[in-house]
């Protein structure tokens, strides 16, 4: 078996002289068993559908002399892609060399061991001040930093601006669930939230409940004896938006199978008032760019009436805790290459790249200085930059916890349908359900 | 399994003793059989015994080391389980209606090209087109065909709502699923009981025609009896085959609004929850649920299992 | 002539339900991705929703659609091939030699066709990571066969018993083996049952999800029915209906030439399979 001769570069020559080491030291067959035996190794990065594009040239810029960065998709559904890449992770596969994770599966994949922990130096810079709060909590885990962030996500209210006026909602201030329903009804429009079974409606429980003051579970690094606190006051009013919401008039008739894309299409109807609606902040662009297409804006003035407000309070006059998403870029505990995907991890998620992402993709930075940089400023309205700086800033994550996936099941299992919510019954017998299933005793 | 000695073929010089052949010819047939049953068993009867092992442990494939010995702890979680029981009862029902409509449609679809005589070509390749179609096919059009956005349904059926959502309640998304098996594998009802029909001799027919029996007394009197045989293996394949159904509950509603099967159920545990103690020992009351139903069918209605071995 | 009459209509129906759900997937597959966002109910694409050819262009264009075409395409070849060859001389044995361990196959086999798939995925899945084939094409390949083998058995047991094997026993006086006389004289009329039984395998081995979806993790080796479960288009938030809908006429032609050219086989050969006396 020949050994993979590597281009020497300038710089990396000792790391590349190492890994090549390593690699004729290891196991033979996986070094070549990816690209041709003279080129230099190619690490494989797996990353979930949005911005595929941009990543892709990411991956050609971050490309050095001594690796190529190759990319595998992965399905779209966040539960689809932690299958995915755990089930590769549980094989011990050295292929998976950089993924793109969703946050809330950090804590897992660290917790079983599957991701290379970052070195002293990286681990400083991934999560440095000018990482926004919400996104810089998401990557660390047992007192050590996992993954860095890449991009930041999060939800705000976008709705028509003439709907609004015509039910006479100011929005210039904070305002509740409560109300944008009421005023939704009222005016004939709707309101568009994500209520099918899956992960994005634990995110809006989650949201509810923290704006309510609350937390689903605390105590989150005990695990499977975490603290489950969802059966308490703020669960109950998370409940209680949810079911004035399935019982009004301006739910939309999806509601129990609704995502994010059902929703889009009531913003712009052809006949009706439009729609308040929860979501990304994909959504700017999406509208941007479908103006004059069926399901978007008429025309520019229309696209104006696009507003946006910061995310609804569960209880008036008590913050609301947007929800945080994004990616984070994690290396596999056991790559051949860790260090060159270190290197690469970091360059795929740095200033320059976060606002490759927002400007091409939608895809909004995880640090703060990029939301300066003109290309970006140029793109988006100032107004809305700053909301989504805020709103990742003070956002609330969902359970940092090993055994997430388990509680996310857990809480879809008990709080789908939608319809079916009762706020006197649905926040205790998820409690129960959740206790019974992290101790093995219910089926999930 | 084969033990065979090293074969001595009888190679025909002169005369070959009867029991040199004999065994030469059990030897053979051992050695033609052997490879087959081998690839059988090595997907089926292997992975069946790993799963009873695996069964008595609670083993999380994101947490090996914590493996600890349960012994029928994983049985008892399941059986008294309320999900457990909830997707064993619906996917009974999706067994029962499925069958049952099927061998109704599949009765009259199988009258029909036993009788036509034009375009019989023509009728036979567009039956066979929902048989060979790929499930998920199946399973996205009828999927899309009942959205209230994009589908044709709402429009067509008299007395629903435009708005009306299929998959948000459960009646109707078991509906939608079922309409979709339905629709694939009433074919090959059909295709089995046309088998049947053409075993029923037209003499009989005639001779009850003769003797005055309307058309319902030939049908009940002479048809069915005559082809039971038929009926009874077709159902016995298609029930087993429905109580597996998983690939138009997946793409269809994904298990949500209350229309998991068990099948679901356990591949959710074994294969996204990485349970494989519990997913294991789902995997066997599944295999023994199939035995069970295999062996009430057979004893109920007693299916000729001969037939359905071929020992004809 | 109410008879003639009752057939008639009964043709039509027969006709309208197998193609109706085809044309609809044909139709969708026309249809413009915004039309579909916006939501666009009723059958046909009418006026500004219709595509074109574009959804085709662009979904041949996606590189995991051409693999997973490719992988399904090769896996269920190459499961077919190796399944019926062993089908072929299992059935042989059945089918005309006396030898013990007969009911013994002829059982297992009929237990393999009503084993519930899901049950085997999750050890399955646990074995193939250990040997190194998960995510591989032998991966699938090798349940395909156990689960078509049953199936080409029964089917080819069917025909080979309408096979002369007086030719055989002639062979055999004349001094051939019963090796000699299965491979000169009974392979060659045997071929039109091996060929039945080649294309039920196929139909099963390119219809596989469960195995598809659970023993595959990137499109090294994910089949087409897979792959549309998992297919994303331009933008993750909305499932690509049309363009899916092109991806799953796609994937269906491959079926409709089947069973264009051979109608008459398949038909002969799944009404000798399972039913027989």
């Amino acid at each position: 078996m020949k050994q993979p001769s590597i281009r020497p570069g300038r710089t990396r020559r000792s790391i590349a002289a190492l890994a090549s080491l390593a690699c004729t030291a290891g196991l033979l067959t996986s070094c070549s068993a990816f690209g041709d035996d003279s080129g230099p190794p190619t690490l494989n990065w797996y990353v979930n559908p949005d911005g595929v594009e941009t990543l892709t040239k990411l991956a050609k810029q971050c490309s050095t002399d001594d690796y190529d960065i190759e990319i595998q998709l992965l399905p779209s559904g966040a539960t689809d892609q932690r299958t995915q890449l755990a089930r590769r992770l549980a094989a011990k596969d050295s292929s998976t060399d950089l993924m793109s994770l969703d946050p809330v599966f950090v804590a897992e994949f660290a917790n079983a061991g599957w991701l290379e922990k970052l070195p002293d130096e990286a681990a400083t810079t991934a999560v440095d001040e000018d990482v926004l709060t919400g996104a810089a909590e998401t990557v660390k885990w047992d007192d050590a930093v996992y993954a860095f962030p890449q991009w930041a996500n999060t939800q705000v209210l976008w709705y028509r601006k003439s709907l609004a006026e015509k039910a006479g909602l100011d929005m210039t201030k904070p305002v509740t669930w409560s109300q944008i329903i009421e005023a939704a009804e009222k005016a004939g429009g709707t309101v568009g939230v994500q209520a099918n079974k899956y992960e994005a409606y634990v995110v809006w429980i989650n949201a509810l409940i923290q704006g309510a003051g609350g937390d689903i579970i605390s105590d989150n690094e005990a695990g499977k004896d975490a603290k489950i606190d969802i059966d308490s006051d703020a669960g109950k009013k998370a409940a209680e938006v949810i079911k004035q919401l399935a019982d009004s008039d301006a739910k939309q008739p999806d509601l129990s199978t609704s995502n994010e894309g059902t929703s889009l299409g009531a913003m712009f109807p052809a006949e009706g008032p439009g729609e308040f609606m929860t979501n990304w902040t994909f959504v700017y662009k999406n509208y941007e760019g479908v103006v004059g297409a069926p399901g978007g804006p008429a025309d520019k003035a229309a696209f104006g009436d696009l507003g946006y407000a910061r995310y609804p309070q569960t209880v008036a006059g008590e913050d609301s805790k947007p929800p945080i998403g994004g990616i984070d870029i994690g290396v596999g505990a056991y790559s051949e290459h860790p260090d060159f995907a270190m290197a690469a991890a970091e360059c795929v998620t740095n200033t320059q790249a976060q606002v490759a992402l927002a400007v091409e993709s939608g895809l909004m930075p995880a640090r703060g200085s990029a939301y300066e940089d003109p290309a970006l400023t140029k793109a988006y309205p100032a107004d809305l930059l700053k909301l989504f700086r805020e709103s990742v800033d003070t956002g609330g994550p969902r359970p940092k916890s090993a055994y997430y996936a388990t509680i996310s099941a857990a809480i879809q299992s008990e709080w789908h349908s939608p319809f079916d919510v009762d706020p006197d019954s649905t926040p205790g017998d998820s409690a129960d359900f959740l206790s019974d299933v992290l101790n093995g005793k219910a089926l999930l | 399994m084969s033990t065979a000695t090293v074969e001595r073929p009888a190679r025909g010089k002169g005369k070959v003793r009867a029991s040199d052949r004999a065994r030469a010819e059990n030897s053979l047939g051992q050695k033609l059989v052997a490879p087959a049953i081998f690839v059988m068993l090595l997907v089926t009867a292997f992975p069946m015994l790993r799963a009873i092992y695996l069964s008595v442990f609670n083993y999380t494939l994101t947490a090996p080391d914590d493996r600890e010995f349960v012994g029928l702890g994983n049985y008892i979680t399941a059986l008294t389980d309320p999900l457990f029981w909830r997707d064993t009862g619906v996917t009974v029902l999706y067994m029962l209606v499925t069958v049952s409509v099927e061998l109704v449609i599949g009765f009259v679809f199988a009258m029909v090209m036993h009788r036509v005589i034009f375009a019989r070509g023509v009728i036979r390749t567009s039956i066979l087109i929902p048989y060979g179609i790929i499930t998920v096919v199946s399973g996205f059009a009828w999927q899309f065909a009942f959205s209230y956005q994009n589908g044709f349904v709402n429009g067509w059926l008299p007395g629903i709502s435009e708005q009306f959502n299929w998959f948000g309640e459960t009646t109707p998304a078991v509906i939608a699923i079922m309409v979709s098996e339905i629709w694939k594998t009433t074919p090959f009802m059909s295709l089995l009981l046309l088998a049947g029909l053409a075993q029923v001799s037209e003499d009989m027919i005639e001779a009850a025609k003769v003797d005055g029996a309307s058309w319902t007394q030939r049908l009940f009197k002479v048809i069915l009896p005559n082809m039971q045989a038929a009926i009874m293996v077709a159902v016995l394949f298609r029930a087993l085959d429905a109580y597996r159904i998983f690939d138009n509950i997946f793409v269809m509603t994904n298990g949500a609004s209350g229309t998991e099967s068990i099948s679901f159920l356990t591949y959710r545990q074994t294969i996204e929850q990485f349970q494989l103690g519990m997913g294991s020992a789902l995997s066997v009351l599944l295999f023994l649920s199939v035995l069970l139903i295999a062996w009430l069918i057979v004893k109920l209605f007693r299916v000729d299992l001969a037939a359905a071995r071929q020992e004809g | 002539m109410l008879r003639r009459l009752g057939t008639a209509v009964g043709c039509l129906l027969i006709l309208v339900w197998c193609l109706l759900p085809v044309a609809w997937i044909i139709s969708l597959s026309f249809k413009t991705q915004e039309s579909i966002t916006v939501g666009n109910p009723g059958f046909l694409p009418s006026e500004g929703t219709n595509a074109g050819w574009q959804n085709y262009i662009d979904v041949w264009d996606n590189e995991q659609f051409r693999r997973a075409i490719l992988n399904s395409v090769g896996i269920a070849l190459i499961a077919t091939v190796a399944s019926v060859i062993l089908g072929t001389l299992a059935a042989y044995a059945i089918a005309r030699l006396e030898f013990r361990g007969k009911k013994f196959v002829l059982t297992t086999a009929l237990a393999i066709a009503m084993f519930p798939v899901v049950s085997l995925v999750g050890p399955l899945f646990d074995m193939w990571r250990t040997l190194g084939l998960y995510d591989t094409w032998p991966g699938l390949i090798i349940p395909y066969m156990s689960f078509t083998l049953p199936l080409a058995i029964w089917t080819l047991t069917a025909f080979f018993r309408e096979i002369p094997w007086e030719l055989e026993q002639a062979a055999q006086v004349d001094g051939a083996t019963s090796w000699q006389a299965f491979r000169k004289i009974i392979v060659p009329l045997a071929a039109p049952g091996v060929f039945t039984a080649a294309i039920l395998t196929f139909f099963f081995a390119w219809n596989d999800f469960v195995f598809g979806i659970s023993l595959t993790s990137t499109e090294n080796a994910r089949p087409i029915p897979a792959a549309l479960s998992f297919f994303v288009g331009a933008d993750p938030f909305n499932r690509p209906a049309s363009l899916l809908a092109a991806g799953a006429v796609i994937a269906t032609i491959p079926i409709i030439v089947i069973v264009l050219v051979f109608q008459r086989k398949i038909v002969a050969g799944l009404t000798s399979g399972a039913v027989k006396g």
